[in-house]
């Protein structure tokens, strides 16, 4: 991609100013982005995402730029702009540069770029059929599909030079039903770090009718009692709940600095003890996967909370500074026009003991989250809030009538402590996480899971 | 190579390809973003993109592809990836490139004395706000985040009808999150400014209102559960507004995802309700000569004292309702196909300042900030149940801070039960779809669930 020269030119340019440590994150990306409704595609887009971004530390300062421009004066012109933030004299330091070679354990079997589009419309049409014929009050089917090739390169002063592939693969569904002018929708987007062998993998018409099974249950549905009372969050995508409420806050973006409710508790008790969570980089094709992070690190598996006791955070090299610990391969961006910082890959809380019917059997009176919405998180106060997409309410220890329009809010601390029942049916669901960083794949998991109490937004009173 | 190089090269590529009609739209943004802890510059990003989308029509159908390397492998992929993404398309739409609108409005979207503006100036404004939000009051604990920058965008369009133009447009931002701690609770408090003039960059005053915030909800609790009275501050009125922006574009309307489908001429909203999209506001973020095709631009009130006057339209959904196209097509991005969203998009300022509605509210809640529109709003429905906090207020008092309650309701109910409209109307732009603005709203009643 670019000339050991080169780079060795535009990195020492990059520290010409005192700056201590520098990196080259270039990126060539191709994506196919197809988009159907009531069956017939009705958009579709080839994009070639193509550039370079530079950082650079200077201390506790970080200094990024990044060009579209990447002959070597296009380069060098980014590394002297972004330098001339810093204050300094060169350090005198030479780089040698080593080419690494990474380890792949996300084997792609069917490459997108060389799959017919046809085949992918012939998939979409498959999910919509079965979502379509579901039921008579399934009004409308969205199916989108995207596949993205990511070819990435990864230099810095410390002489990495390292290159890497990810392709990933998605398709989405959004099924609506309607009933007396009313309309409710759901979701389902399944997705891998993998190519169109995703489709072997996955039973389409099997995702495509859940979605519609459950945007009938929910226009047929009364909304959900407001108040505090015991919730079951269901296995999967219900490991949002954790991502949200919990996962945000042990990046060290917002640790390092002193701002998250979990700085400084490394080995207390922040959890009930059946809780033990890890972030987990190193799952073969898993949507969040990566072989090694977009620093350049390789990604491992970090045990977040054991036992209800904090292990560990989430930390980039900048960061990693700052609080005086190691990289944990965490370190991700969405593309080359962000600079990289903690985040998480695939997290989730493990298994636990119990089953799903004990849980149920086992509640007088709860909220029955059985598929998440998304969600956000304020990591410096903890304070979250989540919407439910498909809710039930449990009554005398059976799943009763249906609700909709539930939200949950809470602290992320405070709802850790009050999971007490989870069952062994550990599972993941897909998302895309937002943060400064920008906009990322990630698996979020957990098996079911109790929480003694929460404040459940909705529109009637409790009991 | 420069935009109106590649469109030759493309046209030429493309029409030797089979390729019935061409547009190639292309920006080039510049950008610096600045942000600042502990009295440091611990986040500095400068950048120079640029790229170029084409929107191609093959066999009557459109296709779609876009590049951010301007060279010859880019032609060629431009011209392949769209006719590619043209032969799956089954949509039978007629889609037209506008030829020109003949005159184009002159309309106020580059400053150059914010082009003016040094990096050391926004540096020097970052670390002025994080100081000032410190200074404010002592029980700031930290500024958790502060930040400010400034992008300047030229965008360029030409087609094979003949249309070219292009326009230059900047801003510049600044945030700041204060945090104040008392008994062991922390509280945030936040300020967003977006503006292209520079002389409302004041820090003081913007950080000042973030650290007053912050401290004003210290000791908050929740509210016992049930239906409540609601002052949304202009801001929370302002999001909510922008959350369900989606129902008025023609597109939703046309594809059975809005509940505004056959309302047009008919009384959506209580009569204090004006809702006008206007691209031609002086100063306005949101303010462009042309649309994303071409499209000159107007002023026009989508809700006209309750009264649903228009859609927003492209000129695929005009045509498809035999109507005249609004000018809002948009492109957020040269890699978007065309879609539908405001420019400056705002409900009429009424005549009463905020502490009048306050006290015009007697007992309810006042709402300052809400949470998770992204997951607890649905655009297709209408419902929203958000997580919220604000203030408790008893006899058109305020009494004390509210956390940990959610308010829920639906968006078009919402819209009848405007009881007051203030004076206060701010902007705020909130990513690609357009520079939303609102006064403080009275609303009658919504459901707040709390303890």
């Amino acid at each position: 991609m670019l000339s050991e020269r080169v780079v060795t030119d535009v990195l020492l340019a990059a520290m010409s100013t005192g700056g201590d440590f520098a990196e080259i994150f270039l990126e060539d990306t191709y994506n196919t982005q197809i988009r159907m409704l009531d069956g017939a595609v009705d958009e579709a887009v080839s994009g070639r995402d193509f550039g370079v971004g530079i950082r650079i530390f200077q201390g506790l300062k970080c200094v990024y730029a990044y060009t579209n421009e990447i002959d070597r004066e296009g380069l060098i012109r980014a590394a002297r702009e972004a330098a001339a933030a810093l204050h300094g004299a060169p350090a005198g330091r030479a780089v040698v540069l080593s080419r690494l070679a990474v380890e792949r354990f996300n084997p792609v079997r069917l490459e997108p770029q060389q799959v017919p589009h046809q085949d992918k419309v012939e998939v979409m049409k498959r999910a919509h059929l079965a979502a379509a014929g579901f039921h008579h009050q399934i009004t409308q089917v969205a199916v989108s599909y995207l596949d993205v090739d990511q070819n990435v390169f990864i230099a810095n002063s410390e002489g990495l030079f390292v290159e890497d592939r990810r392709v990933r693969t998605r398709l989405s569904i959004n099924a609506v039903a309607s009933k007396d002018g009313e309309k409710q929708s759901a979701f389902r987007g399944p997705g891998r770090h993998m190519g169109f062998e995703l489709f072997d993998r996955i039973d389409v018409e099997e995702i495509a009718r859940d979605a519609a099974r459950s945007a009938v249950t929910m226009v047929n549905a009364a909304y959900a009692p407001g108040g505090k009372y015991p919730v079951i969050i269901d296995n999967g995508f219900g490991g949002v709940i954790f991502h949200e409420a919990c996962g945000h806050s042990l990046e060290a973006t917002s640790v390092a600095k002193g701002l998250s409710e979990f700085s400084g508790r490394l080995g207390q008790k922040v959890a009930s003890e059946l809780v033990t969570a890890v972030d987990d980089g190193t799952i073969p094709n898993a949507w969040g996967s990566q072989n090694i992070d977009d620093e350049g690190t390789q990604t491992r598996r970090n045990v977040l909370i054991e036992k209800g006791i904090l292990k560990g955070y989430m930390i980039d090299r900048f960061n990693a500074r700052r609080m005086g610990m190691e990289p944990t391969g965490s370190s991700r961006r969405q593309s080359y026009k962000f600079a990289p910082t903690s985040r998480m890959t695939n997290t989730f809380i493990c298994a636990g003991e119990s089953t799903r019917e004990e849980i149920i059997a086992n509640t007088e009176y709860a909220l029955y989250a059985k598929q998440m919405g998304g969600g956000s998180v304020n990591p410096a106060t903890g304070e979250f809030n989540f919407a439910v997409a498909e809710g039930y309410m449990v009554r005398g220890g059976r799943i009763a009538e249906p609700v909709r329009g539930a939200t949950l809010i809470g602290k992320g601390s405070e709802i850790l402590q009050k999971i007490d029942m989870v069952a062994s049916n550990l599972a993941t669901g897909q998302g895309m996480c937002g943060s400064v960083s920008g906009s990322i794949p990630a698996d979020v998991g957990q098996p079911t899971i109790r929480v003694s109490e929460i404040t459940v937004g909705g529109r009637k009173e409790a009991k | 190579m420069d935009f109106r190089e590649l469109k030759d090269r493309v046209f030429a590529a493309g029409q030797s390809a089979g390729l019935e009609e061409l547009e190639v739209y292309a920006t080039r943004t510049k950008n610096l973003h600045v942000a600042v802890f502990e009295g440091a510059v611990d986040d500095y990003r400068a950048s120079l993109e640029q790229g170029a989308g084409l929107r191609a029509r093959w066999a009557g159908r459109i296709g779609y592809a876009y590049v951010e390397k301007l060279d010859d492998d880019s032609v060629e992929y431009l011209v392949a990836g769209a006719k590619a993404a043209a032969q799956i398309n089954e949509s039978a739409d007629e889609v037209e490139f506008h030829a020109g609108s003949g005159s184009y409005p002159q309309v106020s979207c580059f400053s150059q004395e914010l082009a003016g503006v040094s990096p050391e100036e926004l540096v020097a404004f970052c670390l002025d706000l994080e100081r000032a939000a410190l200074a404010a009051d002592k029980r700031v604990a930290k500024v958790n985040r502060v930040l400010t920058g400034y992008e300047e965008t030229e965008v360029y369009i030409a087609n094979t009808r003949g249309l070219e133009q292009r326009f230059a447009s900047n801003a510049a931002y600044g945030y700041v999150s204060a945090l104040a701690k008392q008994d062991g609770q922390v509280k945030a408090g936040s300020k967003f400014l977006v503006e292209r003039d520079w002389s409302k960059f004041n820090a003081a005053r913007l950080a000042g209102e973030a650290a007053a915030e912050a401290v004003s909800l210290l000791g908050a609790s929740s509210v016992p559960s049930g239906n409540y009275r609601i002052l949304l501050r202009s801001d929370v009125a302002r999001q909510l507004l922008a959350t369900f922006v989606p129902v008025f574009s023609a597109e939703a309307v046309q594809k059975g995802l809005s509940l505004l489908k056959g309302k047009l001429d008919a009384e959506i909203a209580s009569p204090l309700v004006t809702l006008v999209d206007d691209p031609l506001l002086e100063q306005g973020v949101g303010s462009v000569p042309f649309d994303g095709e071409g499209v000159a631009s107007r002023r026009k009130q989508v809700i006209a004292a309750g009264r649903l006057v228009t859609y927003l339209h492209n000129l695929k959904t005009a045509r498809k309702d035999g109507v005249e196209s609004t000018g809002n097509a948009s492109r957020p991005s040269f890699k978007s196909p065309v879609g539908i969203a405001p420019t400056n998009f705002f409900i009429e300022p009424g005549e009463q300042g905020f502490s009048d509605l306050t006290s015009a509210l007697g007992d309810g809640l006042v709402i300052i900030d809400v949470q998770g529109t992204h997951s607890g709003a649905n655009p297709v429905s209408g419902d929203f149940s958000l997580g919220a906090y604000g203030y408790l207020v008893e006899g058109g008092r305020v009494v004390r801070p509210v956390e940990q309650i959610t308010i829920a309701g639906n968006f078009f109910r919402l819209l009848e039960s405007v009881e007051a409209v203030g004076s206060d109307l701010e902007f705020g732009s909130l990513g690609g779809r357009g520079n939303m603005g609102s006064p403080s709203l009275i609303i009658s009643s919504l459901a707040v669930a709390g303890v």
